[in-house]
């Protein structure tokens, strides 16, 4: 799959092109406006990442020109900008997702895996691994046919999960996609030691692998 | 408290009413010498005309005395005396009498003269009186001339003073009205009216460089904050994905991965230090719009229900009084920080097994949680100023709460009462 980061800051690029390649990504940069104008009209690709602000150029500008074009381009849009403005004009114009700069890689990474599954899978987005079944549009869960039931946040656990396949996850990287910015004012480490913990016993329960490994004391990692 | 021209009016008028008294005596004594003075003239030329007339009829010693006696009787108030020896000088006096004219008592003032006079060539003497205004009638006359004078005195300044601080104080009041009404937030200075007064150009051309002055500061200082924290989201971005990348090296030992842990959770904390200190200059800049609608219930109950696994996490009791259809004008997202600022705070200094109430009616939103001692309102909701001892949060929540109250003019208050913290937010 083939990924175009516009990003200008050289280093912020290169950590995702490093992380991304991991999977199977093929990532290609393009540091400035011009450049990303040069690649969108003459390849197509399945994920853009774009930031807004380059030194050539508004980020936006990018955008709308995709959309004129009609390219079916997934574009998630990387700003250091967290104006609701921004991201709401960013999305009104047709990017598919939005995140605020610094963000963990993981976080990244499962947005795009979610946005490549949609786009690849309109009608029915079902992941599958050995006896586990996910219905990703129905929000179920199922072992060897039998459907389990999951709160919200241990669905979305999941999810976060099976985006980071074989990735360690630390406490403190979960802890920042459970609860958001809040993340760091409310002690919540313990929090999520339960929502994993809970995760782990439904799953084995119900007769599923152990694919959930504890590493290093206090990380998760999806093996499998 | 009075106005500096009611003071002014005041000492005028009493300055006024001292000139005016000591007037009257001065008048009176005035008035009173030119009289007698005018009068004794009157006197000298009576004595010489009845000299002349005398001595023009050119009578006999024995028809002179005949007459003189003749004289005498039908001028009761003059009168002439033979002398030998003529007098060594004339006398002034004034004297107060009967009239012998009124058949009435009544007492007057006569001035008189005593003088020489030759007829025949004999000596003789003339004393003549003539009326003279009494003393306490020209006081009288003069002082009710001077109150006169006083009143119509002490009206004019009272009306000239009412339209002196129309018209005179006019720009002076303006510049006031203007001051009372600027805010160092809003950046804009103030256009001062123009004045032909020096003092008050001078006083505007003061104020007006002091305002530009303090505008650009203030300017200078948000502009270094937004800009500061702007400039370190990039590195903090950076520096979180290395961390990321670290965490997923092979050879990564335990101990190398809590120290990336660690890295993590105070990367976590400065990029929302830095996200507070962005919303902060942006708020102030008043980068939001503030005219949307805002249910205000629900969004509390979805605050509410957002965090409703960190109650149950600290065994925290929630209770909820939310009257329904709340509706406020302003900003959205900005309330919904505010609400979700307010309840974090308290589950995060709650005790674990206390409780906490949320409150929400047509005059405010509030929030009590259960603690032990009142905090000091005055470092609340200072910027950086944690009062608890844990070093999780930015310091900036209340700050941004405060904030955001401004922004919308409403008001925060604090109150311990009853073991309980009570925040409210009172629209």
């Amino acid at each position: 799959m083939k990924i175009l980061i516009i990003e200008d800051e050289k280093e912020l690029a290169k950590s995702i092109v490093e992380y991304l390649s991991e999977e199977s990504y093929l990532c290609e940069v393009a540091p400035t406006f011009t450049e990303a104008m040069n690649k969108i009209e003459t390849f197509n690709y399945d994920c853009i990442l774009l930031d807004i602000t380059l030194p050539d150029g508004n980020g936006l500008k990018i955008l709308e020109e995709l959309k004129k074009e009609n390219k079916q381009d997934g574009v998630i849009i990387i700003s250091a900008k967290n104006s609701l403005d921004d991201k709401i004009k960013g999305l009104q114009i047709g990017a598919d997702d939005y995140l605020t700069k610094p963000f963990h890689l993981s976080e990244l990474t499962a947005r795009i895996y979610s946005l490549m599954r949609r786009r690849q899978f309109n009608n029915s987005n079902i992941i599958t691994q050995d006896e586990l079944v996910i219905d990703l549009l129905a929000k179920t869960v199922s072992v060897n046919c039998e459907s389990i039931a999951l709160t919200k946040k241990e669905f979305d656990l999941l999810i976060y999960f099976i985006g980071n396949k074989n990735r360690v996850l630390s406490k403190s990287i979960l802890a920042e996609h459970l609860s958001g910015d809040f993340a760091d004012m409310l002690d919540n480490h313990d929090f999520v030691y339960a929502h994993v913990k809970n995760l782990k016993k439904k799953l084995s329960d119900a007769g599923c692998e152990q694919y959930i490994k504890t590493v290093y004391g206090t990380g998760y990692k999806w093996e499998g | 408290m009075k106005n500096l021209l009611q003071k002014s009016l005041r000492q005028l008028t009493i300055f006024a009413s001292i000139v005016f008294a000591l007037s009257i005596p001065s008048y009176f004594f005035l008035v009173d010498w030119i009289w007698l003075k005018e009068l004794d003239e009157n006197n000298y030329l009576i004595a010489q005309r009845i000299e002349n007339e005398f001595n023009e009829q050119n009578i006999s010693d024995e028809k002179l005395a005949e007459s003189i006696k003749f004289w005498n009787e039908i001028q009761p108030v003059s009168k002439i005396k033979y002398s030998l020896q003529p007098l060594l000088k004339d006398s002034l006096y004034t004297i107060k009498r009967q009239n012998v004219y009124s058949k009435k008592e009544i007492i007057d003032r006569f001035r008189g003269l005593k003088t020489n006079i030759k007829i025949n060539n004999k000596n003789h003497v003339l004393i003549v009186e003539t009326n003279v205004e009494e003393t306490e009638e020209t006081v009288a006359y003069i002082a009710m001339a001077t109150v006169f004078f006083f009143l119509i005195l002490v009206i004019g300044f009272w009306v000239l003073n009412k339209r002196l601080s129309k018209k005179i104080w006019q720009p002076f009041q303006d510049t006031l009205q203007k001051l009372k009404s600027f805010q160092l937030n809003s950046q804009k200075s103030i256009d001062f009216l123009e004045t032909d007064t020096i003092e008050f150009a001078e006083l505007n051309a003061t104020l007006d460089k002091l305002l530009q002055h303090s505008i650009a500061t203030y300017r200078n200082q948000k502009e270094f904050t937004e800009n500061a924290s702007h400039e370190l989201q990039t590195p903090l971005a950076i520096l979180k994905n290395k961390v990321d990348i670290l965490l997923q090296s092979d050879d990564l030992t335990e101990k190398q991965y809590h120290i990336a842990e660690e890295m993590n959770k105070a990367l976590l904390r400065s990029s929302r230090t830095n996200k507070n200190l962005l919303l902060l200059a942006k708020i102030e800049n008043s980068q939001f719009d503030s005219s949307e609608l805002i249910n205000f219930d629900t969004l509390a109950a979805q605050s509410i229900d957002g965090l409703l696994e960190h109650f149950k996490e600290k065994n925290l009791t929630v209770s909820s009084d939310i009257q329904p259809g709340i509706e406020v004008k302003g900003n959205s997202a900005l309330t919904e920080i505010l609400i979700n600022n307010l309840i974090i705070n308290a589950i995060r200094y709650t005790s674990p097994g206390g409780t906490i109430k949320v409150g929400l009616s047509k005059s405010g939103f509030e929030i009590r949680n259960s603690g032990d001692e009142t905090l000091n309102p005055d470092l609340l909701f200072k910027r950086f100023s944690r009062i608890a001892t844990d070093d999780n949060g930015s310091g900036l929540g209340l700050s941004i709460v405060q904030e955001i109250c401004s922004f919308h003019s409403w008001k925060t208050t604090y109150n311990f009462e009853n073991g309980e913290h009570i925040f409210k937010v009172l629209f």
